[in-house]
């Protein structure tokens, strides 16, 4: 739908293939007529077994779908992967770095490299977490890096996840299914492995347990339900590290401890991963209507008795309207210069931006603010008149409300559709860990558009995901 | 273990006995209202058979009569029968995906298969042919989760846990089978049962599936007194009380070995075996089989009861 | 001066609570106006309570009871020795960044009539001090405080209940007149609103103002106000002064609901106050 052609990950402009994708291209053709139909049936029933499902949001309450799986994988080369590791890495530690100082000093604030109004009176900003000192003093340990790319060489942060990440369990899964579907391309190509995601995301864990804690921390998964649409993730996460999945109800605060209910009665936690967000954590601090969540959690958490991962207000650090200052957070803190760029952003509040967003909206994305999943969203080249039209009106409404950029041609990868293999739009979300280190799970989720031309990736707007192969050298 | 872990564990083990069990006592009731000699006898058997399951006053709210079609529907596929086989596979689904984490992926998949499968049936299919075969299913898939659940779990708490509620489950169900027909295993002076006797002791033995070990137990012909005893004393019947009181009775004690201390529900367990370790049926029938039988099931539920306040069940 | 304080709260907790957790912000600390002679807080579950300090540099204590039956009851005595600064509280250790005090939330925004003329003043720089107390002159006009000395003061007594609520509920007793109601949580969330909207940054605090001849004793509010060069400043809008030493500061936050005295889960409502005393006592 855009103007240039999309870069496709495989095939040159020429339709020769890239170097990375030679030894998938040779197997493709090997596979008789039906084999990829047959082994597409086979990955939905062995995702249908699995029990992987997400809930649509809006949707019937326990409606569960199965977010679509491509079985051709996204390649990425180890050359390539070096760059965007270093560049995550780097964009981590500057937003943890951030996040420490404005729950402090404010140095940046007071030094005017971000306007002091963007942070303080943020929704995302979270008072209530002012000189608190969080272990190892890290806030966000679980951090899901959104990354589109459009040429060769040239790769985009688009969003910075640092609240709760979703998405790693498929990229976990996904790996196993294509172990089990053609486990002789694994055998010709040197695949880096996501299976210790696991393994790493507990050490993590540990390595921010409060100093109080024992030798081996008793950690938590706290999850709002089955009802939630990451279910799956929570117990499936918990399970693979072996720490208990619990609900608030599961959880309770004495003497500013947080124990668990067990059947030999109250036992100590000392880290709790928890995947439910800020405002229902504590109804004591925050939402007091909240169900969801452990009376007391937040104050316990003051006390140094047990660690958050991630922290409450880390969202100040990916809202969407301080994603446009984070090279200049990077060279604040760290004093580099990024090295993976964002997109280039529109400010509508500044009255030149905002008129040039409004004559040409129709090239452009705009972006909600505080929105997510793909809600909220207007991609200019795929809209309706209409659609044009509303978004107009809610940007001179309140041009504060939301972001705007270019409509980037997101790369292409093979994709198998009913007519055989096309072409499809992805992104890439790669996770990280921090804790006693910063842990980068080589590759991550690639997400398609499954419909052609389209540009959103969100599983909630018909998205679906791909193994992504890190090729080692 | 978390208190809600056990809990779930357990239930998740009774919802499935009782899918099985509600198939068991519908193909009795529907058996015997094929084989009824009289006018309006066929209703009469399947109401006996929902009292006995005690879901017959609800089954009254929005059925005016007991037809095959209208229980087979009510006791297999109705979501308002919070008792039907959907509900039970969908409650034991939904505290299976609860406790993914506490389930071995084999429990995890014969589960998710067999209600994938079930929700997939049209109700208005199973006509005919089709019905019993349905329910032979459904003692399949209970089968099936049985054997995944021994085969792969650990024999820990949460094992105890789920065994309790399997047999905790069967216990109740085989109490209410005999009670729905205890009349005709009362002992009378007519020592030969007739046809009609003969025909319902058969599908009393049918729903335990026992009709055919019980010959090989008694070397005899069908007496009422024998089928009594098979159903409630013999502790080679796997679906007899006094078989389910000493599971049960064992479980809670390696649950206390596990634990470490004797809770309450030991002593409750130990009430009920108690019951059928220290009679007989000449006892029993002096007692009152009826009574005896409340009496039995009170007891039984006594143990869930002090179950979940031992271990923390919320 | 010093003050001798008994206050005593009770929350109907009922029956059928596994748990109730409480976090407490009825702590005073020594700073520059004033110095903690003694101080106790009786509560069951209090010996077993974490005590710690809070975004805003209060001392807060999470206590929880485990079945609590019948009636939590909340004793606070003590005795703080207070000394008259003219409301300059200066720089305490604990205390955040004052451009935290620069967020606006949703029970302090400012109305346009009260900051809007004042705006100029603050802009050019001129004296904030000065600045600040015609502000407090415009908050007492709007809200008619002043015009009556009963009327002035009656109010400051009922902002116990009143700040217990969490700023919620507004006075019952008051006249509905032409003037908006005036109660000290009302008067200094307007007071806060207004620094704010003049990118001053401005603090809630809560107290106990001892009684005197002028007016009874009360659990009450007033703001706090940053200069760059004195630190944070109080001003008691509702008495129309800078805190004296009669007021006896306890905690601070953005508004009232962040200084909420006792918050409970389960929510207990609004507490019944058993008893409040705070009187000089010789020296």
């Amino acid at each position: 739908m855009s103007a240039t052609p999309a870069f496709d990950e495989m095939r040159n402009a020429d339709g020769s293939v890239r170097e990375p994708y030679l030894v998938l291209d040779a197997w493709l053709k090997e596979q008789p007529p039906q084999a990829l139909g047959l082994m597409a049936a086979d990955a939905e029933a062995i995702f249908r077994r699995l029990g992987i499902t997400f809930a649509v949001y809006g949707s019937n309450e326990g409606t569960e779908k199965l977010i679509p799986f491509d079985l051709i994988p996204r390649i990425i080369s180890a050359m390539e992967w070096r760059k965007l590791s270093k560049g995550i890495e780097q964009r981590v530690r500057a937003l943890n770095a951030f996040l420490h100082d404005v729950y402090h000093r404010q140095e940046i604030l007071k030094a005017g490299r971000v306007p002091e109004k963007l942070i303080l009176q943020n929704s995302a900003f979270c008072p209530e977490m002012m000189g608190l000192d969080p272990a190892k003093g890290i806030y966000s340990h679980i951090i899901g890096v959104d990354i589109v790319r459009v040429g060769p060489d040239d790769f985009y942060v688009l969003e910075d996840n640092l609240r709760t990440p979703s998405g790693v369990s498929y990229m976990l899964e996904d790996r196993e299914a294509m172990l089990q579907l053609a486990p002789e391309l694994f055998q010709r190509l040197k695949v880096a492995p996501v299976e210790n995601y696991p393994e790493n995301l507990r050490r993590t864990l540990e390595s921010v347990a409060p100093n109080s804690a024992r030798s081996t921390p008793t950690i938590a998964v706290l999850t709002p339900g089955i009802y939630n649409s990451a279910y799956f993730e929570h117990s499936f996460l918990a399970d693979q590290m072996g720490a208990q999945l619990c609900e608030g109800q599961d959880l309770f605060v004495d003497g500013g401890k947080v124990f668990k209910r067990t059947t030999l009665g109250p036992e100590q936690v000392d880290v709790i991963y928890r995947r439910i967000e800020d405002d229902f954590i504590d109804p004591l601090t925050f939402r007091p209507d909240s169900m969801l969540g452990v009376p007391g959690l937040f104050d316990a958490y003051r006390a140094g008795n047990v660690t958050l991962v991630n922290a409450p207000g880390t969202g100040i650090a990916d809202d969407k309207a301080v994603y446009t200052y984070v090279p200049e957070i990077i060279e604040f803190y760290l004093g580099e210069k990024a090295l993976l760029p964002n997109v280039p952003t529109y400010n509508c509040t500044d009255p030149e931006q905002r008129a040039y967003v409004l004559e040409h909206i129709g090239e452009l994305v705009v972006k909600e603010v505080h929105g997510s999943g793909g809600y909220g969203m207007l991609v200019g080249p795929a809209s309706t008149k209409a659609q044009r039209e509303d978004f107009t009106r809610k940007i001179i409404a309140r041009p504060d409300n939301y972001i705007v950029q270019p409509t980037l041609a997101l790369s292409t990868c093979p994709t198998y559709v009913n007519a055989g293999i096309a072409p499809r739009h992805v992104d890439l979300r790669p996770y990280v860990l921090v804790g006693d280190q910063v842990r980068i799970t080589p590759g991550g989720l690639t997400r398609v558009a499954l419909t052609e031309g389209s540009l959103v990736v969100n599983s909630s707007q018909g998205g679906g995901t791909k193994d992504t192969w890190v090729l080692e050298e | 273990m978390l208190g809600r872990t056990a809990q779930n564990l357990f239930w998740l083990s009774r919802y499935i006995e009782r899918a099985e069990n509600m198939a068991r006592l519908f193909e009795v009731g529907y058996r015997m209202s094929l084989t009824s000699r009289r006018e309006g006898g066929a209703s009469e058997h399947l109401v006996s058979m929902m009292q006995a399951a005690e879901i017959y006053d609800e089954f009254q709210l929005a059925h005016e009569r007991a037809d095959v079609t209208s229980v087979s529907h009510f006791m297999l596929f109705d979501e308002k029968n919070p008792s039907s086989v959907r509900s039970c596979l969908l409650a034991a689904r939904t505290n299976a995906r609860t406790e993914r984490t506490a389930l071995t992926s084999d429990m995890w998949e014969s589960l998710n298969a067999a209600w994938l499968e079930f929700a997939a049936i049209n109700p208005k299919s199973v006509t005919g042919a089709k019905l019993p075969e349905l329910l032979q299913w459904v003692k399949q898939l209970s089968h099936q989760f049985r054997g995944a659940l021994l085969g792969t779990i650990l024999r820990d708490d949460g094992f105890a846990f789920s065994q309790a509620g399997s047999f905790i489950e069967r216990a109740d169900n085989t109490a209410r089978i005999l009670d729905m027909k205890y009349y005709v295993l009362l002992p009378r002076s007519n020592l030969i049962g007739g046809d009609v006797d003969i025909q319902q002791w058969t599908l009393i033995l049918r729903a335990a599936s026992a009709h055919r070990s019980y010959r090989h137990v008694y070397h005899d012909r069908y007496k009422a007194w024998n089928i009594a005893d098979y159903l409630m004393l013999r502790p080679e019947m796997p679906r007899s009380l006094i078989f389910c009181a000493r599971f049960l009775d064992q479980t809670l004690a390696s649950l206390d070995a596990i634990y470490g201390k004797t809770g309450e529900s030991r002593a409750a367990a130990a009430a009920l075996l108690a019951m059928l370790e220290s009679n007989d049926m000449d006892r029993i029938f002096a007692y009152g089989l009826h009574e005896f039988l409340t009496e039995f099931i009170a007891r039984n539920n006594r143990v869930t009861e002090t179950l979940s306040e031992t271990y923390n069940f919320y | 001066m010093k003050i001798s304080i008994r206050h005593q709260l009770s929350f109907a907790v009922g029956h059928g609570n596994a748990h109730a957790v409480q976090h407490i912000l009825l702590t005073p600390l020594d700073g520059p106006t004033q110095k903690v002679l003694r101080w106790s807080i009786e509560l069951d579950g209090m010996d077993r309570a974490a005590r710690i300090f809070d975004a805003f540099g209060n001392s807060a204590q999470l206590v929880s009871q485990i079945r609590p039956q019948g009636d939590l009851v909340v004793t606070v005595e003590g005795i703080v020795e207070t000394v008259d600064r003219h409301g300059v509280v200066g720089r305490l250790p604990r205390d955040p960044m004052p451009a935290l005090f620069r967020r606006t939330t949703p029970l302090t925004q400012s109305d346009l009539a009260i900051h809007e003329p004042l705006r100029d003043g603050a802009r050019k720089g001129g004296n904030r001090i000065e600045l600040l107390h015609r502000l407090m002159g415009r908050i007492g006009e709007a809200y008619g405080i002043g015009a009556d000395d009963e009327e002035a003061h009656e109010p400051a007594a009922q902002t116990q209940a009143q700040s217990q609520s969490s700023g919620g509920e507004q006075s019952q007793e008051q006249d509905a007149g032409v003037k908006p109601e005036a109660d000290a949580t009302t008067v200094t969330h307007a007071f806060i609103g207004a620094c704010r909207a003049l990118e001053i940054p401005a603090r809630f605090i809560t107290g106990y103002l001892a009684e005197s001849e002028d007016g009874p004793a009360a659990f009450h509010a007033w703001a706090e106000a940053y200069d760059d060069g004195l630190g944070w400043i109080g001003f008691d809008s509702m008495l129309g002064i800078c805190p004296t030493d009669r007021h006896v500061r306890v905690a601070s936050g953005l508004d009232a609901l962040s200084c909420t005295p006792v918050r409970t889960v389960p929510d207990l409502g609004t507490p019944q106050a058993h008893g409040l005393s705070v009187e000089a006592v010789a020296q």
